[in-house]
């Protein structure tokens, strides 16, 4: 398979929407509404990363799918593992919401 | 191209009516919850996160819908899901920018945003762009179902002796009046329970589809090494073919879509304002994105990959020539026991019906606040004693008229090959300059109202000379994408547009002093009010020449330079802006004092816990509510807080509730003391527990 129709997309997707995502952590930080003293917002933070990362390896997972390099069934399987992370990891910093 | 028409049986349509009647029903039910504009529109700001996430589902899927996607599917596999798997690189400027923003700030729309952040002009610029894109969308949306329900309907029906065709405008009216009707009697606390429902029975159908689909092939492996490996990739090739490549998707959707979404969907943005508090909406927007998109892009994909298959197995069955916008329903029908079929298309046709529902509500809302307000204001007719019930009745004639648009802007997307490549060239187009002035205005302090207006009449005029000479100007930014000369990059126009906007917003911004130095100078003469009268007027001239394709493109260019350079000093010299004030609490920067006006105090933000009580009326304030001492210590509560206080049952996700604030505590722990016109406003009954929480 072409490396314009498997990774250069990955890479376009994650490098380009990277840079987006981590100038938004940045710049809301920065400004002030994402403050990351509030233990809500670290939560937020957590969770936005978590995303980042959910996504990056949905995408990854898929793409070695398509190619046989892993089985197809490892993706449900890695992904199922990767919430159940996210569902342990969030209810441990749960607090209770601020408004 | 095969097309089809008859498919199903009456057993499937008798479901699907039944199916109609009985989410009209469910949808009247809760009807009866709208009292006010604020809820036809806004559902009260009472509901919890789960439940918008739900009523998000019917909204989301319905507008990026089986149809398209199933298309795109068939066409091209798995990449299909490319555009529901892209949202997540902006929501850190959603949740902590935007969205704080739209609740604290107590906007109804959007365009009432340009206004407080900007000017009066800016709002009207904003409003006319706003009702093009919401009204563009409810026309992809009826083109949508039109083509979903026309493989069902026969050619023609006989009359009275008299044949009539059915035709795909045919179609479109009818359903639009049914939704008008809906739409219109129900108001937003209808719609979002309905989605709710909705929401639920399409992933259903969707899984369900997929299931019988699996079983039909002979199972998951089999399905899989039946497609090939370039069917299998979850994005497509980088820059082909012209009519599906990732890097044009990925400008298209990914940047100028997902931001279109997040910040400029009115109905989507009315969802959230409908979230009980800020954490509430980015919970529902957190949970939508990260878990429910990803079944969403299997939900709405998967008949046309199961297309694919069974074409590759048996091309008699499914030939590879179908219609890709009819893929869906043949795929469905072959699949699908009778009624099941029409299990299935009811709830396909439900979903897009909620999208449509959702925009219809959102532009009705747009034009009550940003139209119908401010011309009552004009004319001076605003009778405070029954504005509301005027309000009401006006948001409902606004309904049933922007249904009526809707349906005539189809005109413009019918002749699209698919409603995928109709859509992405429409969120490429009108998306780009809106964009533009949210992101700037929310995140840059220095955003000006000139810029934001220069952005809205020169990036247009910029966008417009693209449309015109795409081998031209889009050409240096297509990445290597062919240009199909039919439709010139129907996607990646999308960079185009969004770069020219961005270049205007920031040239005119990093150039307000020399624009001040300039009316300054005009100030100072004495002949100011003929310079600007000849500066406006060379202005509509220049844009004349650009709007109407007068001379070639050398002068035209020119005269979109001529509109960048004058539109910033005629909007500086007459509109009055005051930085410091325009831009406190509408900034990312200000959100701090955006709380403390959305409170009218300082915000307490002490961690409390919530509190269960018993509910005794008495006579007071009907903005407060009384409690205990101790149970005000344990909320960590104060004086002047807010208070959320809702029924107990969490099912009910909020729509039993009402904000207050805690007034003097009394003794009587476990009791909340509340007026009857709260009772009445929370529909609170007597002896249930509620649950309080301080929000701030």
């Amino acid at each position: 398979m072409d490396f314009t129709h498997t990774w250069l997309p990955f890479i376009y997707l994650y490098g380009l929407g990277g840079i987006l995502f981590v100038a938004g952590i940045i710049i809301t930080i920065k400004s002030g509404s994402f403050d990351l003293n509030r233990h809500a917002h670290k939560k937020w933070m957590w969770i936005l990363l978590f995303g980042f990362v959910w996504y990056l390896m949905l995408h990854a997972l898929m793409t070695w799918a398509a190619l046989d390099i892993i089985p197809v069934y490892t993706v449900p399987i890695v992904l199922l593992g990767l919430v159940a992370i996210f569902i342990i990891v969030t209810l441990k910093l749960r607090r209770v919401g601020d408004a | 191209m095969q097309t089809f028409h008859n498919i199903g049986t009456t057993t499937d349509w008798i479901v699907m009516v039944v199916y109609f009647i009985a989410i009209m029903l469910f949808g009247s039910y809760f009807g009866r919850y709208t009292k006010n504009t604020s809820d036809f529109f806004f559902g009260g700001r009472r509901f919890s996160w789960w439940l918008i996430t739900m009523s998000i589902v019917a909204t989301g899927v319905g507008s990026h819908s089986f149809v398209k996607y199933s298309a795109k599917g068939f066409e091209h596999g798995i990449s299909s899901t490319m555009t529901y798997l892209n949202d997540w690189f902006f929501i850190p400027f959603f949740m902590f920018g935007w969205l704080p923003i739209i609740v604290y700030s107590k906007i109804r729309s959007i365009p009432e945003y340009f206004e407080k952040r900007f000017s009066p002009s800016a709002r009207f610029l904003a409003t006319i762009l706003l009702l093009l894109y919401m009204i563009g969308y409810i026309g992809i949306g009826f083109l949508t179902l039109g083509k979903a329900v026309i493989p069902m309907l026969p050619e023609a029906f006989t009359v009275l002796g008299m044949t009539l065709p059915i035709t795909l405008m045919g179609a479109i009216i009818v359903i639009a009046v049914i939704t008008g009707i809906y739409i219109t009697f129900g108001g937003q606390t209808a719609v979002i329970f309905t989605d709710l429902l909705q929401g639920f029975i399409l992933l259903f159908a969707g899984l369900l589809l997929f299931f019988f689909g699996i079983t039909y092939l002979g199972g998951f492996d089999m399905f899989w090494n039946l497609l090939p490996t370039e069917w299998k990739l979850p994005m497509a090739d980088f820059n082909q073919p012209a009519n599906f490549n990732f890097v044009g998707i990925f400008w298209q959707d990914a940047i100028a879509g997902s931001i279109g979404f997040l910040f400029m969907n009115q109905g989507l943005i009315m969802r959230f304002m409908a979230c009980k508090n800020v954490n509430e909406g980015r919970k529902a927007a957190a949970v939508n994105i990260l878990f429910v998109l990803p079944i969403s892009a299997i939900v709405v994909g998967n008949a046309g990959w199961i297309g694919k298959a069974i074409s590759v197995v048996n091309p008699d069955i499914v030939s590879p020539s179908v219609s890709p916008d009819q893929i869906f329903v043949v795929v469905a029908n072959i699949i699908a026991s009778p009624g099941m079929f029409g299990f299935i298309m009811a709830a396909l046709t439900a979903a897009l019906m909620s999208t449509v529902d959702t925009l219809i509500n959102a532009t009705a809302a747009i034009f009550i606040n940003d139209v119908y307000r401010p011309v009552q204001q004009f004319v001076k007719r605003n009778v405070m004693t029954d504005r509301d019930k005027k309000e009401l009745r006006a948001a409902r004639y606004a309904s049933i008229g922007v249904t009526a648009l809707g349906v005539l802007a189809v005109l413009a997307f019918k002749n699209f090959p698919t409603v995928y490549e109709a859509h992405g060239y429409f969120h490429s187009t009108l998306t780009p300059p809106l964009v533009v002035g949210i992101f700037l205005g929310v995140f840059w302090k220095r955003f000006t109202p000139a810029a934001v207006i220069t952005t809205f009449v020169g990036g247009v005029a910029l966008m417009i000379l693209g449309a015109r000479y795409p081998g031209l100007l889009i050409a240096p930014f297509d990445h290597g994408i062919e240009m199909d000369p039919d439709h010139p990059y129907s996607y990646i126009r999308a960079l185009y547009n969004t770069l020219v906007c961005m270049g205007a917003a920031v040239l005119v911004t990093i150039t307000t002093q020399w624009q001040r130095n300039i009316c300054s100078m005009i100030r100072e003469n004495q002949n100011q009010k003929l310079i600007m009268r000849i500066l406006v007027t060379v202005i509509l001239l220049v844009y004349s020449v650009v709007l109407f394709n007068i001379l070639g493109l050398t002068v035209q260019i020119a005269s979109a330079i001529g509109v960048l350079i004058l539109v910033p000093i005629t909007v500086t010299y007459y509109v009055k802006y005051d930085e410091k004030v325009n831009t406190n609490g509408l900034t990312a920067g200000s959100i701090n004092i955006a709380r403390n006006l959305f409170k009218g105090g300082e915000p307490n933000d002490q961690e409390g816990e919530t509190v269960f009580v018993q509910l005794k009326q008495v006579d007071g304030e009907d903005s407060v509510v009384q409690f205990s001492t101790k149970d005000m210590a344990i909320m960590k509560a104060e004086i002047g807080d807010l208070v959320y206080i809702s029924d107990k049952r969490k099912w009910m996700g909020g729509l039993k509730s009402i904000h207050a604030v805690f007034g003097q505590p009394h003794d009587e722990e476990g009791m909340v003391y509340i007026t009857p016109d709260q009772i009445k406003h929370g529909m609170f009954v007597d002896g249930k527990m509620l649950e309080a929480e301080k929000e701030m």
